[in-house]
């Protein structure tokens, strides 16, 4: 008993100590001295790091606002929660234990991520979190007397089974008259502070449909060409309140040239026919590819109910495959196993067919039949390295390029056409190739002898151009995503794969022996063989069609026509009769008729909407430059080091079509009143970088600031600046920032001849 | 052999029911509850046919999540589990934990924690296979749902009004669940018929 009544003493006379308020008022405000009862610092538990971290390293004895944030730093695999956090779990809540005269603001979220735990999404952070808060300090703080502030910070951390974990923290800072921004947390408060949801520059609203949908619409068509050029990795919408959607629903985007729209299922508190909430309230959080890395972007929605507008859900967003997914060692293998399922296509299976057969009829010997055997292979490797390189080769050029893109281009879809049916026609026994250099009867792909062997290899790889086997696709598609030297191994992987047959019966003893007795049926196989080059090139004139219009599609049909008929014309002209060298003259013009078609041709429909297109959003572009915002001249660097040796400042903005960052940070940040007009008050000239293309005068711009893509802000001081280097601004703007950049940028004075 | 057939057919059986499904329908208030049938911790069947007429409360429990502990520590739940027990209503603790995961509880080690933490609910449910929970569109530990003697679902959410697992704002707390109960039995509707449910997630 007695020990109990000692310890309810103190218990009381430490509540009263401690939640005491501060002793006397007498200007200037003496705050007390700090307790050692809860030590300041990180607080460590099983799962997480708490600390209580301030942007400045002193409190401003005048008074004003300093920004603090409660860091979380969370254990992989465990998460905390938002303020509305999902199916379970329950947010973070801090508790404030300020001195005399202090307040303190709202905690301010970080823009949550989906947190899917089974059948369940919970909403939430990973890994390290800062929840921003504004401390209002009073004024007449004591310079030199350090000040304590101590909070309490509750939350639940999970990651399969949950633990309510509830921390002391403390924040001693001294008082200053001049705060100076804190060496190791102002850059991360910074950074969090950009990443906070802003106020959504575009209107949204919601609409019930039937089946309980809701769809959450966003009218923005200034975000659709970076949605289209695969600039948006995922979009997911965060109610602040429960009910109102089902949590794990998934969200799926679609897009058109109005904007976006979510399509989302309605949660118990709309279902059943109730009506909806006056203002759908949340968050929209963009998650973004940009150079660097993801980045993600918030927007706070107040979305009223308001039918669907046109044009928002043309088509369904699908995000671009991350080229990570694949290792090495998994893309190496997918892509020779690629390239072994690639000797079964239609366009390849021929060639390897009659290579085969063509052996067999020869009765090579061992030896010479495995020389072939390698000089095969080597055709094949060496090609497949050979377009390898070219790709990376175009890749450093900065052509956004993958497998499949030669398949884009119409004239050379019309080649390979024409390419493979002349091969087919051989085949079919209508020509053969050599007869000047290797007598006659001799196929194209029979071809006896080691250059016979090699170029048979790089055939093969020609002809399966426009095929593509499984896994050789996401094996290249992940090669054009890794070095250069990743890259080439693996199309070399991809080459071994597509001659490892064929090397295989060549060195295997007795493999030839297998093969049924030469006759007359593989004359017969030889011509049926031509039909699935036949059908390739029928499927790649399809393929035509779509791409270069009516126009060009008759030029192939022609070009097919004229092949044929050129063939028969050397067929005719192939004796030694006086009039041969005329016909075979002839069939060369037609060869080359055929080929000249095509480039002739007018281009189609397709390519005559998509110049429109571009020349629509020129336009559209330009009215943007030109409208409300700021009036930029296009970046160049004669312009730059114009306006520099005025000395005036300039503001150079590096953009891109596909950068959503760039764009909100056009509409919202750039666009205000204040930024606009601080940049006409101190002629700061405006420069826009459009990185669409990949301008190598832009490319190497980036480069010289150490950046690899956009946004990129650069502010070149001006005569007036004290500073004469230029400022990188980060990559998402806040007015005040760029306000504090022109500012330091100095003013723009009117040239004087003897400044110079 | 037969076996390694008819365990690979078990195992596709068993895989077929145990998939959760995408985000099931949360059911109405207002409309009627879903039907669900399940066995309990004594090896008993049970339906919401079986009770019409009566008043129907479930929930659903894990033993180790610290808000279901906030709840049975302060004797709340089991205060809850009395009061219907008294009022003739049909109290069903559910137990949707898959096997391995945190709350999974076998039959006898069921009977055992009820018994162990005082409580009095008609019948434990075990729904390792998460169908009940999935029918009810359950997500937290606690969650609750009340329904009336017509088979209508009257409330379902959170057991009280203050998200915490501190035993101290339990008397501080609007408990909904006795609100639920006050309404059905004087007969008028529930006032607050549908809340956030608040606890750990079920472990599905």
């Amino acid at each position: 008993m007695p020990r109990a009544f000692i310890a309810l003493l103190a218990g009381i006379w430490l509540a009263l100590a401690g939640g005491g308020p501060a002793g006397a008022q007498e200007a200037p405000v003496q705050v007390q001295a700090a307790k050692a009862l809860v030590p300041a610092g990180p607080v460590a538990t099983p799962n997480v790091v708490g600390e209580l971290v301030s942007a400045v390293d002193a409190l401003p004895a005048a008074g004003g606002t300093v920004t603090l944030a409660l860091r979380q730093n969370i254990n992989p695999g465990w998460h905390t929660y938002w303020r509305n956090p999902g199916d379970s779990g329950e947010p973070t809540r801090l508790f404030w234990r300020l001195p005399e005269g202090f307040s303190a603001g709202p905690l301010q979220w970080a823009p949550p991520s989906r947190l899917p735990f089974g059948p369940l999404v919970n909403f939430g952070f990973e890994g390290e979190v800062l929840l921003l808060a504004e401390i209002a300090v009073p004024p007449g703080l004591a310079p030199g007397e350090p000040v304590r502030i101590e909070a309490r910070a509750d939350w639940l951390v999970c990651e399969e089974i949950c633990i309510p974990e509830s921390v002391e923290l403390a924040l001693v800072l001294p008082v200053r008259a001049e705060p100076a921004p804190h060496p190791r947390w102002a850059e991360p408060i910074a950074r969090a502070r950009a990443q906070l949801p802003q106020n959504a520059p575009f209107p949204a609203g919601y609409a019930l449909e039937a089946q309980d949908g809701l769809r959450l619409w966003l009218e923005a068509p200034a975000l659709v060409p970076a949605i289209q050029e695969g600039g948006l990795l995922s979009a997911a919408f965060f109610p602040y309140e429960d009910g109102f959607l089902v949590n794990a629903e998934p969200q799926s985007l679609s897009y058109g040239p109005g904007g976006l729209l979510l399509d989302l299922k309605a949660g118990y508190r709309v279902r059943g026919g109730k009506p909806g909430p006056e203002r759908l309230e949340g968050v929209l959080v963009l998650k973004e590819r940009l150079e660097d890395g993801p980045a993600m972007r918030a927007f706070r929605l107040a979305a009223p109910q308001a039918t669907v507008p046109a044009g928002v859900a043309d088509h369904a967003f699908a995000p671009r495959s991350q080229g990570n997914a694949l290792g090495a060692g998994l893309a190496l293998l997918f892509a020779f196993l690629g390239g072994i399922v690639l000797n079964l296509m239609p366009c390849v299976f021929p060639v390897l067919a009659l290579k085969v057969l063509g052996v067999a009829k020869s009765g090579e010997a061992g030896p010479a039949r495995r020389r072939h055997g390698l000089l095969y292979a080597g055709g094949v490797v060496l090609s497949f390295a050979g377009i390898g390189a070219a790709l990376l080769a175009l890749r450093a050029a900065g052509a956004e390029i993958g497998w499949g893109f030669q398949l884009q281009e119409p004239l050379f879809v019309t080649a390979l056409a024409f390419l493979l049916f002349a091969v087919g026609l051989n085949l079919a026994g209508l020509f053969e190739i050599g007869g000047g250099l290797q007598g006659a009867g001799q196929s194209l792909a029979a071809r006896p002898g080691d250059w016979g062997a090699f170029f048979t290899g790089v055939l093969a790889v020609v002809v399966a151009a426009p095929c593509t086997a499984p896994f050789m696709a996401p094996a290249l598609g992940f090669a054009l995503t890794q070095s250069s030297g990743l890259a080439l191994l693996i199309f070399v992987a991809l080459g071994l794969g597509l001659a490892a047959p064929y090397l295989l019966f060549t060195f295997v003893p007795g493999a030839a022996a297998m093969l049924p007795k030469p006759g007359p049926w593989m004359a017969r196989l030889k011509e049926f063989l031509a039909f699935p080059m036949f059908a390739t090139a029928a499927w790649l004139l399809w393929v035509l069609s779509q791409q270069a219009g009516p126009a060009g599609f008759g030029a192939a049909l022609a070009g097919f026509v004229l092949i044929g008929f050129g063939v028969w014309l050397a067929r005719a002209g192939s004796g030694a009769a006086a009039d041969g060298r005329a016909l075979r003259g002839a069939a060369a013009v037609a060869v080359f008729l055929a080929l000249a078609l095509p480039v002739l041709a007018p281009p189609g429909p397709g390519a005559a909407r998509i110049a429109a297109e571009e020349a629509g959003q020129g336009e559209e572009t330009a009215d943007a430059m030109a409208g409300e915002g700021l009036a930029y001249e296009p970046y160049s660097e004669a312009r730059l080091a114009a306006a520099q040796s005025e000395g005036r400042p300039v503001f150079v903005n590096f953009t891109a079509a596909w950068c959503i960052s760039c764009i909100v940070n056009e509409q919202v940040t750039l666009r205000q009143d204040a930024v606009v007009d601080a940049f006409a008050a101190r002629g700061v000239l405006a420069l826009k970088g459009d990185w669409t293309n990949r301008d190598p005068e832009i490319t190497r711009a980036l480069k010289r600031h150490g950046r690899s893509g956009v946004p990129l802000y650069v502010v070149y001081p001006g005569a007036g600046a004290e500073n004469a280097s230029p400022q990188v601004l980060p990559p998402v703007l806040t007015p005040a920032l760029v306000l504090a950049a022109l500012k330091a940028a100095g003013k723009g004075l009117t040239p004087i001849a003897s400044m110079r | 052999m037969r076996a390694p057939y008819s365990l690979a057919a078990a195992i596709a059986l068993a895989a077929l029911f145990a998939l959760p499904g995408s985000a099931s329908a949360e059911p109405g208030t207002g409309a009627p509850a879903p039907v669900f049938s399940g066995v309990d911790a004594l090896g008993n069947s049970h339906s919401l046919a079986d009770y019409s007429g009566k008043t129907v409360i479930l929930e659903w429990t894990n033993h180790e999540c610290p808000y279901v502990q906030k709840h049975y520590e302060a004797e709340n739940m089991q205060r809850l589990q009395t009061r219907a027990g008294e009022s003739d209503a049909v109290w069903l603790t559910v137990i949707s934990s898959a096997p391995g995961k945190q709350g999974y509880l076998t039959p006898e080690e069921a009977v055992r924690k009820t018994d162990e933490r005082g409580a009095s609910p008609s019948a434990v449910l075990l729904d390792p296979m998460g169908e009940i929970g999935q029918l009810y569109a359950a997500r937290t530990t606690p969650h609750m749902f009340v329904i009336d003697g017509a088979g209508a679902l009257v409330y379902q959410g959170a057991i009280d009004s203050i998200r915490s697992t501190k035993i101290e704002d339990i008397a501080d707390a609007t408990n909904y669940v006795d609100a639920a109960l006050d309404a059905v039995e004087a007969g008028t509707s529930v006032a607050v018929a549908e809340t956030a449910p608040y606890g750990c997630s079920i472990k599905y």
